[in-house]
């Protein structure tokens, strides 16, 4: 028997406790199954960063086209049980398109294929959303130009939805140049897109910005995740090894930085649900807590995978040790959607706007 | 029979709407509580402590519905309710006495009719409390008591102390110990004020001498002191990381968690790039100990322990070294000055010193890291030379 997602009774809302507690379990159980580290690095060393079969099974569990809506073949769930997933996809540093999924079966629902994971879409934000302060995309009539910088999993994709301040547009793949990118985080593939021709509209520019955030909220989850496995490796490192007669763990120059890092991690996992619950209800305070859990997630898990590898010494410097690919994830996620330091001055900003 | 929620709220707001009429304002902690006459109405009425059971003044209410309660008494700013989480004298008693001294103390601890303080601390044994040397001897109807302790806040308005003293000097330190309610207001007890940085007067020193505290202030077994004051500590760093006093100029004072974003604006600095880096990160630095703190009781209430209960009081540290350190980055060489004509630079002064209150204060920084590192991630603990060895037999100094 396989695992299919609990689907809910009527509405994104309905999903209980009960049902995300199976849910995540489900998550859990493929990843341990079918997303080892082994996994992890195989998939990191291949072409193209991408496992076909394993995206099948994600898709089977419905964990593909989570938040698309069920008209569209998706599961119709909303941000908080795409955090719960992305927070184990980030223990497990899942290397896998489903944040451009996320995204894509947002902005446009109605793309074929996208929710059931045959086809794959890659989104490039320009304008006013451009992170990378890189791009140069334009529109002229019904013409896209220029190129997007960064674009997560741009390479592996079908089509190119593009998300600008002038509406969404998909372009196909054929009907662009893609140059793949030397990443440092080889579980996080991206490609500069070159646009040079028709697109189609697909969805206006209203939609862009809350997208953005969900993008945000499932990086969020991913961090806390990927922080609170390192922490965990870190903890049964310094209970294990020993020297001086004692494990490293009972000295307190470590112990007191596994302190703080709990601190960081627990932190981390608190903002991103919050985010999730916000986005979620649109509540009125969303900017402020999208913008709390973009720096502090991804603060926190810069932070727990550098001093986790202090805390290990020399074996953590070893391309065997999984400590370096939690390290190179939480410094391609910290650059993603905009550094702390701008979610920093856009979390200000939506203080003052409050106050 | 469990009521409804909506009843409830009900209830408790028509009780607000005939009752509350607003009390004076309560900023020191010490002694007893001026809002007396109206905790003791709240505690009557048993919105004090409304998790506990009815033979406590309680009202056995479910976790969701005590908070209920707690909402109705902030939305009106009325005090009292809530204090089966933050009182940490009632529910020690609660815990751990007597039932014939919890009958007296309880409903005097609930309605702060009784001045308290905490002798723990002693000029040998600060982190390491198991080292305490005040003896406490058996008498006939109860015990004498014998030695000094230090740094006690509030000795001197306090009737009752939460005394650790040593009554086995024959077995390991922290077998020995035994937890009283010792009565302030006797000969023997001698309260002298010490000078602090802040340059109050809040903590003292004490010199007890023979005193006597009578065989029902005993809480929990003899020699079983340690496991209540795990209870006390408990409750005290949870309130700690809660938040700690705030400015004391009184000059009209923005308030709430984005109170810094208010000084910053009333600074003219909200300009700066860098200051506007630093205002965001100490408020989010408070709103995340908060959601730790709720996630915590949420996951508290369903049943299963939180480890993040114990990080509030090492972040709220963080918190208010850091705000202090950005209120007089917002003030320059304004900070230079003191006095009431300067209440911004007499508060952030003053919250600059103050922070020590929790940095070191219930266990300081570093002891809360060991107890984060041992208890809730399960390191190895360091290897301790007097922890199995007759107290006796202990090096002291
Ligand atoms: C404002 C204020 C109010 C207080 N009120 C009370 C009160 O009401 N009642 C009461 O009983 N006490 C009170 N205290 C005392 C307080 O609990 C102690 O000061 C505190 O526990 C530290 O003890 P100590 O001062 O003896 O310092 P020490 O224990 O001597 O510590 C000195 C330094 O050594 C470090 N250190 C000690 N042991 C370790 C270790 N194992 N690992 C790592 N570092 C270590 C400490 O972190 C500190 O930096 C108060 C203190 C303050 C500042």
């Amino acid at each position: 028997m396989t695992d299919t997602l609990v689907r809910p009774p009527m509405s994104a809302a309905a999903l209980d406790a009960d049902d995300r507690a199976a849910l995540v379990e489900s998550v859990r159980r493929l990843l341990a199954d079918r997303c080892t580290e082994a996994d992890v690095r195989r998939i990191m060393d291949s072409e193209s960063g991408h496992d076909p079969a394993l995206w099948r099974a994600l898709a089977d569990l419905g964990v593909v086209g989570l938040v698309a809506p069920e008209a569209a073949g998706g599961a119709g769930l909303g941000p908080v049980e795409l955090g719960m997933v992305m927070e184990e996809a980030g223990a497990a540093l899942l290397p896998a398109p489903l944040i451009s999924t996320a995204l894509a079966t947002t902005l446009a629902p109605d793309l074929p294929g996208v929710a059931d994971g045959s086809r794959i879409a890659a989104v490039a934000f320009a304008g006013s959303h451009d992170w990378t302060g890189r791009s140069d995309v334009r529109l002229d009539g019904d013409r896209l130009s220029g190129t997007a910088r960064f674009v997560p999993d741009a390479a592996i994709a079908d089509v190119i939805v593009v998300a600008s301040d002038d509406g969404v547009f998909a372009v196909e793949r054929g009907d662009v140049e893609v140059t793949p990118l030397p990443v440092f985080d080889r579980t996080r593939r991206m490609a500069d897109v070159a646009f040079y021709g028709p697109a189609t509209r697909i969805g206006d520019a209203a939609r862009v910005k809350a997208t953005r955030d969900l993008g945000m909220v499932a990086l969020a989850g991913e961090q806390a995740g990927g922080a609170r496995r390192m922490l965990e490796i870190t903890v049964a490192y310094a209970t294990d090894r020993h020297q001086f007669g004692r494990a490293i763990g009972s000295f307190q120059a470590i112990k007191h930085m596994a302190a703080d890092l709990l601190l960081e991690s627990e932190s981390a996992t608190s903002a991103a649900r919050d985010a999730a619950r916000q986005l979620a209800e649109d509540a009125p305070t969303v900017d402020a807590a999208v913008a709390l859990a973009a720096f502090a997630c991804a603060d926190a898990f810069v932070r727990v995978a550098k001093d986790g590898v202090q805390m290990h010494g020399g074996i953590a410097f070893t391309w065997d040790h999984p400590a370096h690919l939690y390290l190179r994830r939480a410094r391609s996620g910290a650059q993603l959607f905009g550094d702390s330091a701008v979610w920093r001055e856009r979390y200000i900003q939506a203080l003052e706007a409050q106050a | 029979m469990s009521m409804s929620d909506e009843a409830l709220r009900g209830e408790v707001e028509a009780w607000l709407a005939a009752h509350w009429k607003g009390v004076p304002a309560h900023s020191e902690s010490f002694g007893r509580d001026p809002r007396s006459e109206w905790l003791a109405k709240v505690r009557d009425a048993g919105w004090a402590v409304p998790r506990w059971s009815s033979e406590w003044q309680g009202r056995g209410l479910s976790n969701d519905q005590a908070k209920i309660v707690e909402r109705a008494f902030a939305k009106v700013g009325a005090p009292g309710a809530g204090q089966d989480r933050s009182n940490l004298w009632a529910n020690t008693a609660l815990a751990h006495a007597t039932d014939s001294f919890k009958r007296e103390i309880v409903p005097q601890l609930l309605a702060g009719e009784v001045g308290m303080c905490l002798l723990y601390s002693e000029p040998g044994a600060g982190s390491d409390l198991a080292a305490v040397r005040t003896r406490a001897d058996k008498v006939d109807g109860g015990w004498r008591v014998t030695g000094q302790k230090v740094w006690t806040s509030g000795a001197r308005v306090a009737d009752y102390g939460m005394l650790i003293a040593r009554t086995d000097w024959d077995v390991p330190k922290h077998r020995g110990i035994s937890f009283f309610f010792l009565p302030m207001k006797q000969q023997g007890v001698e309260v002298r004020p010490l000078r602090q940085i802040t340059d109050e007067a809040h903590f003292n020193e004490v010199f007890i001498d023979n005193a006597f505290i009578p065989e029902e202030n005993l809480l929990g077994p003899l020699n079983g002191g340690w496991g209540v004051l795990q209870t006390a500590l408990a409750y005290e760093r949870s309130v700690m990381g809660d938040g700690a006093r705030g400015p004391r100029s009184g000059a009209d004072e923005p308030k709430g968690d984005t109170a810094l974003l208010a000084l910053a604006r009333e600074a003219g600095r909200l300009d700066d790039a860098v200051v506007r880096q630093d205002v965001a990160q100490v408020i989010a630095w408070r709103v995340l100990n908060k959601l730790n703190t709720a996630r915590a009781k949420a996951e508290l209430a369903q049943g299963t322990s939180s480890p993040i209960m114990s990080l509030g009081k090492l972040a709220m540290s963080r918190i208010l070294h850091e705000e202090a350190r950005v209120r007089t980055m917002l003030l320059g060489p304004e900070s230079l000055l003191e006095g009431p004509d300067h209440p911004r630079a007499e508060d952030a002064n003053f919250l600059s010193l103050n922070a020590y209150f929790t940095s070191i204060g219930g266990g300081t920084d570093q002891i809360q890291r060991n107890i984060i590192g041992e208890r809730v991630l399960s390191l190895p603990k360091e290897p301790e030379i007097d922890r199995t060895i007759p107290f006796r037999e202990v090096r002291a100094g």
